[in-house]
């Protein structure tokens, strides 16, 4: 191998990508960019919908009050947010279905947001059937059902404990059996948990987003602009040239991976971590959202694996192409090849075995999952590097194998891999 | 005389197509080519000249015959002859986001001009082209003339023996086409040997030191305009160049 040539057109093919703006947006920005981004669109939506919910009142008709229930319009009152009630007589028994009708009528209109209907059945004093009567296409309506539900499922509990006392019971006596649950997990695995099935999906994207401008540019795009056949007279041999466009465009997609990686850890360390764990409970029993910088390494190895694995496989699928719109409708399924497994992958019941380290992509998303975790399994870590060594050396041997081929390289070849691998494995009488 | 840079022989080009089946694009040529010399490949559109010339720059490959730059076969030894070979056409355009200066520098590196001479090389082809003023700018940005100077430099920095021309006044104004042409008389007085493919006779006629016709992917003469002439008993090359196609003397 010429390397002193392959670096010269390596270095041309950088300088050049690196002068195109969809390139630096999608390889350099977006990656850089996605989690303080991602940051700055949550706390806006938190913001927003806080400044909504303090703005607006529930507005609540409670009917036929008993006097045992008179606690649950000071439960209303000391839920958070505004709430205005309204309270009348029970209806007359002969005018209970027009008043539901009516209230009905108004709920539907956005005059009213929820309802409340006692009708006493007697003893013991209070007891009573509730309907409670809401809007569920109305925000506002299912908000203030929401109130109600609390408001009415503690004011029962107080009457219960109220009844049996009377009995001569204590709560813990009527209950019968009482359920306590207690999370064993510490806020910091918690928030590992959460980011091992999240991180992952945004790293492949991010990957893959990196290396198909460079992929569909360096090929597909070449042809567009007639700089392949200036391209195919430089002299060296064919092999180099592909050598130096694959180390492109694996470049761009582990400089898009691993600047991601930093910006992520980066972002969780300093502020995306306490902003998440506000969201989480933040009183100690929600969510702690930690990287440990030691998972940077291990991060920056898949973002070498996967990126040289997306940019070989997507080289190859883009060879065919002959304009740039051609490149990216080939190179979409290399797209959903590697997010599929990660979204298959969500399962947490998944276990990182040595055979799964044995599946490209995969391997990646289940290493990189350990990695948020704060472990690093040595040997499924080995074999993974290995498999993915394997893939991208087929991957490569396949595309100079298809580059060699005349109609491919000059663009004449009208079709697909699939379209040429048919063709060569047809027997040979049956040939064109 | 000088020493023969190219030889063609029996150079066949066969391609296939779905409705068409087998096209014969070029069949059993044969021509040399000397330093100092032009040899114009004259044609009408789809004669055969580019896949011809396309083989010679081992762009593609011959399915028949022998094709030599300086003694070195096009399929056994396709980078030596790349080394010693400058193509320009039509369909060979420039890195748009590269600088003149950078693409020189890239053509003369990897088409092994010597490194330490590589950037008063890549200079002298900035003054000789006139691109001084330009030589920082991306190709993108320059104009339609200015893009083709420097492809011609492009063409001729690494200091190739042998250079091929193919069509290279296609879509070039009269004051370009003109410059273009005073450039490569300047090559062949270097002592390049130069192949130049082309269907405007005047620009054959002005340029070439011999002439090779070319029809239907086949050679049907060749010789200088003053053979031609007198083979054929025809004074103008318009008139010759039919007599050969066609078979019909044109003359009353």
């Amino acid at each position: 191998m010429d390397w002193t040539t392959i670096r010269l057109l390596y270095l041309s093919e950088l300088r050049s990508a690196l002068r195109e703006r969809s390139v630096l947006i999608n390889g350099i920005l977006i990656p850089l960019l996605m989690y303080p981004l991602m940051m700055w669109v949550m706390f806006s939506g938190i913001l927003f919908v806080t400044a909504r919910f303090e703005s607006f009142a529930s507005r609540i008709e409670i009917a036929g009050l008993p006097a045992e229930h008179r606690g649950l319009l000071e439960r209303l009152e000391e839920d958070e947010g505004r709430i205005e009630i309204t309270e009348i007589e029970a209806p007359p028994a002969g005018a209970a279905t027009a008043y539901r009708e009516e209230v009905e009528n108004r709920l539907l209109a956005g005059e009213l947001d929820a309802a409340l209907i006692f009708e006493t059945t007697g003893d013991p004093p209070g007891n009573a059937e509730v309907s409670l009567l809401s809007n569920g296409s109305s925000d506002q309506s299912q908000t203030a059902r929401g109130r109600l539900e609390r408001a009415l499922s503690a004011e029962r509990s107080a009457w219960l404990d109220r009844i049996a006392e009377g009995h001569g019971l204590d709560g813990a006596e009527w209950q019968v059996f009482d359920v306590r649950s207690n999370n064993l997990a510490t806020g910091r695995q918690m928030g590992q948990f959460v980011m091992g099935m999240m991180i992952p999906l945004f790293f492949v994207i991010m990957i893959a987003n990196g290396c198909v401008y460079p992929a569909i540019d360096s090929t597909a795009g070449e042809r567009e602009r007639n700089t392949w056949e200036t391209t195919s007279t430089l002299a060296t041999r064919r092999i180099h040239i592909v050598a130096a466009k694959y180390l492109y465009v694996a470049t761009m997609g582990i400089v898009a991976g691993a600047l991601n990686a930093a910006a992520m850890v980066l972002s969780f360390r300093s502020f995306l971590g306490p902003l998440l764990a506000r969201i989480g409970g933040g009183d100690g029993s929600g969510f702690a959202f930690e990287l440990p910088l030691s998972s940077l390494p291990v991060l920056l190895l898949t973002a070498v694996l996967l990126g040289a694995l997306v940019a070989a496989a997507m080289m190859i699928l883009a060879a065919f192409a002959r304009t740039f719109k051609e490149g990216q409708s080939m190179v979409t399924p290399v797209i959903l090849l590697v997010i599929f497994p990660v979204l298959l992958l969500n399962d947490p019941s998944m276990t990182f075995t040595p055979a799964l380290a044995g599946i490209p992509v995969v391997n990646v998303v289940l290493l990189l999952r350990q990695a948020i975790a704060g472990n690093v399994l040595w040997l499924q870590l080995g074999v993974t590097v290995l498999a993915n060594a394997a893939a991208i050396a087929a991957c490569l041997w396949l595309a100079s194998r298809i580059l060699r081929v005349e109609e491919i390289a000059t663009g004449s070849f009208e079709g697909n891999l699939f379209q040429f691998l048919r063709q060569k494995l047809r027997p040979a009488g049956r040939k064109a | 005389m000088s020493t023969v840079q190219v030889e063609v022989q029996d150079l066949t080009k066969s391609f296939f197509d779905q409705s068409r089946g087998e096209i014969k694009a070029v069949q059993e040529v044969n021509f040399e080519c000397r330093g100092g010399e032009i040899l114009g490949l004259l044609g009408a559109n789809g004669a055969g000249k580019t896949t011809t010339l396309r083989m010679i720059s081992t762009v593609l490959q011959p399915t028949a015959g022998t094709a030599r730059v300086l003694g070195h076969d096009v399929v056994s030894d396709p980078v030596e002859v790349r080394r010693n070979l400058g193509f320009y056409s039509a369909s060979t355009a420039l890195y748009p986001r590269l600088t003149a200066r950078e693409t020189l520098t890239l053509f003369a590196r990897v088409n092994k001009y010597p490194a330490e001479r590589t950037k008063s090389r890549v200079e002298e082809m900035i003054e000789r082209f006139g691109l001084g003023d330009y030589a920082g700018a991306r190709i993108e940005k320059l104009s339609s003339g200015m893009k083709q100077k420097v492809s011609i430099a492009r063409t001729v920095v690494h200091d190739p023996p042998v250079l091929i021309f193919d069509e290279p006044t296609v879509g070039l104004d009269v004051l370009n086409a003109l410059d273009l042409q005073k450039a490569i008389q300047e090559l062949r007085e270097d002592g390049k040997a130069i192949l130049f493919s082309t269907h405007i006779m005047s620009e054959a006629e002005r340029l070439c030191d011999r002439i090779a016709i070319i029809d239907k992917g086949r050679i049907r003469a060749t010789g200088d305009l003053e053979g031609l002439r007198a083979a054929t008993s025809q004074h103008y090359l318009e008139d010759i160049f039919v007599h050969y196609v066609t078979g019909n003397d044109t003359t009353e």
